[in-house]
């Protein structure tokens, strides 16, 4: 669209965020009661629901049973109803297996598998409805699902998809903004010990604003952390009130 | 009692053990749960420290304890159960159980006849003989006197009153079927 700025003159962005505002996030853990863990997250207008069922014993080949620990199994999926235009195949195509890899690879990074081995955890997580961020969303979801299964983790693990714009990173980016041209990098962060669990980025950027970029997306985490760690200890307090301790 | 969330550093490791649901990193005890602080002293060593979560572990079932089960399936030659209490705590998750055409009762162990000792539906007082292996599920045995089925229902679809150690009879039809009954201890019985 033309005349339309990410960026304008006073600093305002197309949704009227400022350069390093996240946008609201909103999240319940224990939403279902089948599954061992489950939470529902909404980061502006992306919502993602994430469901953890583990750990618990290979099932499907049991060739890739490791002897040593245990293997994370992730399958990430968007809703037909989630984009714009409906999706037509909603799983098994090629965006969706990478999804779900490198949801794997960061939570096999956190998620303390030593201790159960020779079983297997499954995450799935699905995109209700898709604003961009879809990446850092699942795994904002994904970390309070397995934090509501009682999976032992190391630590949270958040992320966020920052943009670079004019010289400014834009912290939590919406879709209008990761589509009209922006270079987007997605980090995955455990926010106590500044430790990145994944960065992922496919767009074209100078080096000399790598290093700002990464800071940006860093602080951003870390408010997310701040939230998403309200949410777990207010479903604590919750959970004890009914359980009466 | 202390919540605590995964990545929460709890003390550092000359004061205390690490125990569940914690992990040691750096000379420093974090948490990997979301949960409370419990911390235990043992006797004169550092005091132990865990997270634990609201729900208490499950409680598994261990060779010689009473379960009741409910029958799911049976066949000529074993009957299959789900275990829903060890004791008198109900279980979270279903187990399986099987009792053998053998461990029905303990005397005329090859007359026996599972259609004639159990149905599908028959809530089954019995004790585990073994926790079995990989595949197999619990080994569960029904060979003593109060041991057998507690509740079961007739064909009519009425819950039936035990007249013998091998026969309950249905009250609507008055029609008797045969069952391997346990002799319920009358204190436990309900008037």
């Amino acid at each position: 669209m033309a005349g339309l700025e990410l960026l304008s003159d006073q600093g305002y962005r197309l949704d009227g965020r400022k350069a390093t505002e996240l946008r609201k996030l909103q999240a319940r853990m224990g939403v279902f009661t089948q599954a061992d863990g489950s939470a529902y997250l909404e980061q502006g207008n992306t919502k993602a629901l994430a469901v953890v069922y583990g750990p618990h014993e290979m099932r499907g080949s049991r060739s890739r049973t490791l002897h040593d620990r245990a293997v994370i199994n992730c399958q990430y999926s968007m809703a037909t109803f989630s984009t714009a235009e409906r999706k037509r195949r909603p799983h098994g195509d090629r965006k969706s297996t990478e999804m779900s890899l490198h949801l794997k690879q960061t939570f096999e990074a956190a998620v303390m598998t030593q201790l159960y081995p020779r079983s297997q955890i499954d995450i799935y997580v699905k995109i209700l409805q898709s604003d961009g961020g879809n990446y850092s969303v699942c795994v904002n979801a994904a970390t309070l699902a397995v934090i509501d299964a009682g999976i032992p983790m190391r630590d949270y693990v958040c992320a966020c998809t920052v943009g670079f714009v004019d010289e400014t990173p834009l912290a939590d980016l919406c879709y209008a903004e990761e589509s009209g041209g922006v270079s987007s990098l997605a980090l995955a962060l455990l926010p106590r010990g500044g430790q990145i669990a994944l960065l992922q980025m496919d767009a074209r950027l100078h080096q000399d604003h790598l290093e700002t970029l990464i800071e940006a997306a860093m602080t951003a985490c870390k408010g997310v952390s701040k939230v998403l760690d309200e949410v777990v200890r207010q479903h604590l307090q919750e959970a004890s009130v009914l359980t009466g301790e | 009692m202390k919540l605590c969330v995964p990545g929460d550093k709890l003390c550092s490791s000359e004061d205390c053990i690490p125990g569940t649901g914690v992990y040691l990193r750096h000379g420093y005890i974090y948490s990997s749960l979301a949960g409370y602080v419990l911390r235990k002293n043992e006797g004169e060593e550092l005091p132990v420290i865990s997270v634990v979560r609201e729900t208490e572990t499950q409680l598994l079932p261990d060779v010689g304890a009473i379960v009741t089960c409910k029958v799911t399936s049976i066949n000529p030659r074993f009957a299959k159960v789900h275990i829903l209490y060890v004791g008198s705590t109900p279980l979270k998750d279903r187990f399986r159980g099987t009792i053998r055409k053998e461990d029905v009762r303990a005397t005329e162990k090859d007359k026996v006849e599972t259609y004639k000792s159990f149905r599908p539906g028959d809530i089954v007082l019995a004790k585990v003989i073994s926790l079995g292996d990989v595949q197999s599920n619990y080994l569960l045995t029904t060979a003593e006197n109060e041991l057998g089925v507690v509740v079961a229902h007739s064909e009519a679809g009425a819950q039936m009153v035990p007249i013998s150690w091998c026969e309950m009879q249905c009250p609507l039809t008055h029609s008797k079927e045969f069952r391997k009954v346990a002799r319920v201890q009358p204190e436990y019985l309900q008037a």
